[in-house]
């Protein structure tokens, strides 16, 4: 069951700094280090994510042979609506309510 | 620390992660793993891996906790402390014990079958009610009430193992075989009579006649109603049964702690009806149903003398619950989490894992 509940500033953060990649795929390390986020934040939040259609998921097989796949994250059009509607630090600039979305 | 040590733990970490998350998530957990693997530096990567672990740890193990086999077992483990306390015949424990291993063991071999389908779960219904109706002409006469068969020198209720899983499929799918089936079924309680069983039968019904008022349903909670007042009518002189009847109210003059015991193992059953309700939005008739079944036989064990679900002494409740849960759709696997759509095992889930072709 899904519930509406404001975004949090880390959720925020992750989605700017998916949104800045624009339609390039981010790992989990590099998106924890960019958004300045815990790895045991980060990782609910991506299946969250994931799971209500703001993010894409997929296995990729990295430019050296040998290695094996590795997990790789962007926003949907949908993640890139929500991302431009959070931009991180609005609720401390502006001070108001923040927009209501159902992660 | 030394660098190899800290991979290994970083390793230790997400490989813990991976086999305690739930099959929904099961990717995710490769997913960690594989990019604590990608971290040069030991200490980023043990950082990062342990971080994971306490996110994602509490998630994995509440989910294991709200599985339903735990309100299987709990209530099964809760029933054995109240009856070692009560000072229950070992026997009675032992053959608790053996339908508790009997239930586990159909939702091994069967937890992972499809859904049988309408056309299946009407013959099932079917065939259900025909046992229930053999078992009023044909079974153990006890102050006449003829709810028994023997099996095996066991003294078996077919109508407790029976009757909750048919009506969760019924819950499922719905046609004029299976509206035959519990028509028969609601006949062949009144014959019994067994009033705690024509009650779950009406309050399963009435709970999905409120949720899915089609004329199967609304047809079966007729013939139940009907059944349940012919049962009502009908003389029941069957005295309580030490460990099996009013066990809520005497557990308590045994220890509090054995009260407690038999409480809590009664409110486990209804655990999955609760979180299904919750988390499956789209199967909530499903959660319902089961939950009124259960929550009906409890209510019955309380006002009269009738078995108390899985905490007394008894298999057949305990079999029939395993059973119910098969009927259920396996929402803690695949409707609730979402796993990445796009790897592995979380690519094909299996929407309807359940089951019902054991029931005829």
């Amino acid at each position: 069951m899904t519930r509406s509940r404001a975004l949090s500033h880390h959720a925020q953060n992750v989605l700017a700094v998916l949104l800045d990649a624009g339609g390039r795929w981010s790992h989990g390390y590099e998106l924890a280090r960019l958004a300045d986020v815990k790895s045991g934040t980060l990782y609910p939040l991506l299946i969250r994510l994931e799971a209500q259609g703001y993010l894409e998921a997929e296995w990729q097989q990295p430019p050296e042979g040998g290695r094996p796949p590795r997990h790789a994250y962007r926003l949907t059009a949908s993640g890139k609506q929500l991302a431009r509607a959070n931009p991180p630090g609005q609720t401390a600039r502006l001070g108001v309510q923040r927009s209501e979305v159902t992660i | 620390m030394k660098g190899a040590l800290r991979r290994g733990l970083a390793d230790l970490a997400c490989r813990a992660l991976q086999a305690t998350l739930p099959p929904s998530l099961e990717s995710w957990g490769c997913a960690v793993r594989r990019e604590a693997a990608e971290i040069p530096d030991d200490t980023q990567a043990f950082m990062f891996a342990f971080d994971i672990l306490c996110g994602l740890m509490p998630r994995a193990v509440t989910w294991h906790l709200l599985h339903p086999v735990v309100s299987l077992i709990g209530a099964v483990t809760l029933g054995l402390a109240y009856m070692t306390m009560a000072g229950a015949p070992v026997r009675y424990l032992a053959i608790n014990i053996g339908a508790l291993a009997i239930g586990l063991m159909i939702l091994a071999l069967l937890g992972r079958t499809r859904f049988a389908g309408r056309q299946w779960t009407g013959r099932a219904i079917v065939a259900i009610a025909g046992a229930l109706l053999a078992t009023a002409l044909l079974g153990n006469d006890v102050d006449g009430a003829t709810r028994w068969v023997s099996l095996g020198g066991l003294s078996v209720q077919p109508s407790l193992i029976l009757l909750p899983v048919m009506l969760v499929a019924f819950a499922r799918c719905r046609d004029r075989l299976a509206t035959v089936g519990m028509i028969a079924a609601a006949a062949a309680l009144a014959i019994q009579p067994d009033r705690a069983m024509a009650g779950m039968l009406a309050a399963g019904l009435s709970v999905l006649a409120i949720m899915r008022p089609d004329p199967h349903v609304l047809t079966s909670l007729g013939a139940s109603i009907a059944g349940l007042g012919v049962a009502m009518a009908r003389a029941d002189t069957l005295p309580a049964a030490p460990y099996v009847d009013q066990i809520l109210y005497s557990s308590f003059d045994v220890h509090v702690a054995a009260g407690a015991a038999v409480l809590g193992g009664s409110a486990l059953l209804l655990v999955p009806a609760i979180v299904g309700w919750c988390r499956d939005s789209a199967n909530r008739s499903l959660y319902a149903a089961f939950g009124a079944v259960w929550l009906s036989g409890i209510i019955a064990a309380a006002l009269g003398n009738y078995p108390t679900p899985l905490v007394g002494y008894g298999g057949s409740a305990i079999i029939g619950y395993a059973l119910s849960l098969l009927a259920l759709p396996n929402w803690a696997g695949e409707h609730a989490e979402a796993g990445p759509r796009s790897y592995g095992k979380a690519d094909t889930p299996s929407l309807d894992r359940h089951l019902l072709v054991s029931l005829a």
